[in-house]
């Protein structure tokens, strides 16, 4: 038997676990309709550079914005309790008995947990904004991709954070809670750093901010806050996308630290 | 074979699911964002602004209405007029000249135009992108022409009527694909 098989048992098995009757029917309900009703495509017509580019950006942004929650929510469900509970009940120590690397069994998880939300997530938003508007979508496609990317890099951290969490406690409680906190916390960060900036003069705060969360690069480069930021930090688009790469290298990082953990020092 | 079921029946239901998210959004109604009601005769060789909202989304839809008496040139041009108070008056900055200009150089703006001669005129626009928009109506002929126009500008979450064809659509294949997952499910806890 080859690799393949069990590897497909073990995922579709993470996926009947995370995706149960209908709670995978609920969220595609819960995407088409929080895009549609979230969607304000006049932040377009009132954006402060006005380019293309920037408009597509600001359009993207209000699209992303209300569903990006619900998200969150899903990746956070499946990562913290959904992993937490398997290794409460034993059921990755089943996996354990199968024909299969422990990372291809992470992996497995993963791809459940993370890969089939961001898919769902990414395919109901953008057909929808092809729906909306075909000729935003089209030529800027690029601006699109690099606002979804800059977008899901933070949720994509605290994902990271709460599996090493998970597996470290070996419960999922603390590692939601603590994902939650992040997610609010962040907000509140980025609000401090702002004021912190505009008295002090300094885009230093903004900068450290970027590194974890990019989209904060990406919307000063598209011009910020009500003309309030444009003197303060303008990132060219480059700047912009060495924050979002590098961002990006941190999650990298803190899977990989995850990978290793549950590879070699997770003991059950 | 039961896998396959499984995975096609699921994708069945997210489909349903989609497809009852789009028609709720197609069922919620319109709100009218601006409008312009009125009439009055144009000249021969004249041109009237008759609706100008400016910048207009894919969650806007303009309605066209007009009757004319006579025979008049509709159009609706991807322009930006706003109107100005210059020396007392208001004026749009845009002259019988600017207007055929464009019409001649800038097709491109043009976004419809119709000539309605002696008759009733209705048609809707919805946009595919963030674009400007004014409905001008401008007499051609050597007579005087009369009109009346009734012109609104609606938002709504999306286009219903797009949305509600690709709910349409999406939905019985949805059902087709779970159909044979919900049956076996039914069936099992049947013999259970």
């Amino acid at each position: 038997m080859g690799k393949g098989k069990p590897f497909l048992e073990v995922l579709a098995s993470a996926m009947h676990e995370d995706f149960r009757f209908p709670f995978l029917e609920l969220f595609a309900f819960l995407y088409t309709l929080g895009t549609f009703a979230l969607a304000n495509f006049t932040v377009g017509i009132y954006s402060q550079v006005g380019t293309n580019e920037a408009v597509a950006y600001a359009v993207t942004s209000s699209l992303i914005g209300g569903s990006l929650i619900i998200f969150i929510i899903l990746i956070f469900k499946n990562v913290a309790y959904g992993l937490g509970s398997d290794l409460e009940k034993g059921i990755i120590q089943t996996y354990f008995s199968y024909p299969l690397k422990r990372w291809a069994i992470l992996t497995a998880k993963l791809l459940s947990g993370i890969g089939v939300s961001l898919l769902l997530f990414l395919g109901i938003q953008i057909s929808a904004f092809y729906i909306l508007a075909p000729d935003i979508v089209l030529p800027q496609f690029s601006t699109i991709i690099l606002t979804y990317a800059a977008n899901l890099s933070y949720p994509l951290f605290i994902s990271a954070i709460m599996l090493l969490l998970t597996l470290k406690l070996r419960r999922g409680g603390i590692g939601l809670v603590l994902g939650i906190v992040l997610y609010f916390g962040m907000n509140i960060a980025s609000s401090i750093a702002f004021f912190v900036a505009l008295a002090t003069e300094s885009a230093l705060g903004l900068q450290i901010i970027s590194v974890i969360s990019p989209t904060y690069a990406l919307q000063y480069h598209y011009g910020g806050l009500a003309g309030l930021s444009s003197s303060l930090w303008t990132p060219t688009l480059a700047e912009t996308m060495l924050y979002i790469g590098g961002s990006y290298v941190i999650v990298a990082a803190l899977f990989i630290l995850g990978y290793i953990y549950f590879s070699r020092r997770l003991n059950l | 074979m039961k896998r396959w079921t499984t995975v096609l029946g699921r994708g069945g239901t997210m489909l349903i699911a989609i497809s009852l998210a789009l028609l709720l959004v197609s069922l919620i109604p319109q709100i009218q964002s601006s409008s312009a009601k009125g009439g009055g005769s144009i000249s021969a060789g004249q041109f009237s602004i008759v609706f100008s909202p400016g910048g207009i989304t894919p969650q806007q839809e303009v309605q066209v209405d007009v009757i004319v008496e006579g025979a008049l040139t509709v159009y609706l041009l991807e322009i930006n007029v706003r109107p100005q108070f210059i020396n007392g008056t208001f004026d749009y900055g845009f002259n019988l000249t600017d207007l055929q200009e464009l019409l001649e150089e800038h097709p491109e703006q043009i976004i419809w135009e119709r000539e309605v001669e002696n008759g009733e005129y209705k048609r809707n626009y919805v946009p595919s992108r963030l674009m400007n928009a004014t409905v001008v109506v401008y007499n051609m002929g050597s007579e005087a022409a009369k009109l009346d126009y009734d012109i609104a500008l609606k938002s709504s979450l999306a286009p219903g009527d797009k949305v509600r064809t690709i709910a349409y659509f999406a939905a019985p294949v949805g059902v087709v694909m779970a159909v044979p997952w919900l049956l076996s499910g039914w069936k099992q806890r049947k013999q259970k």
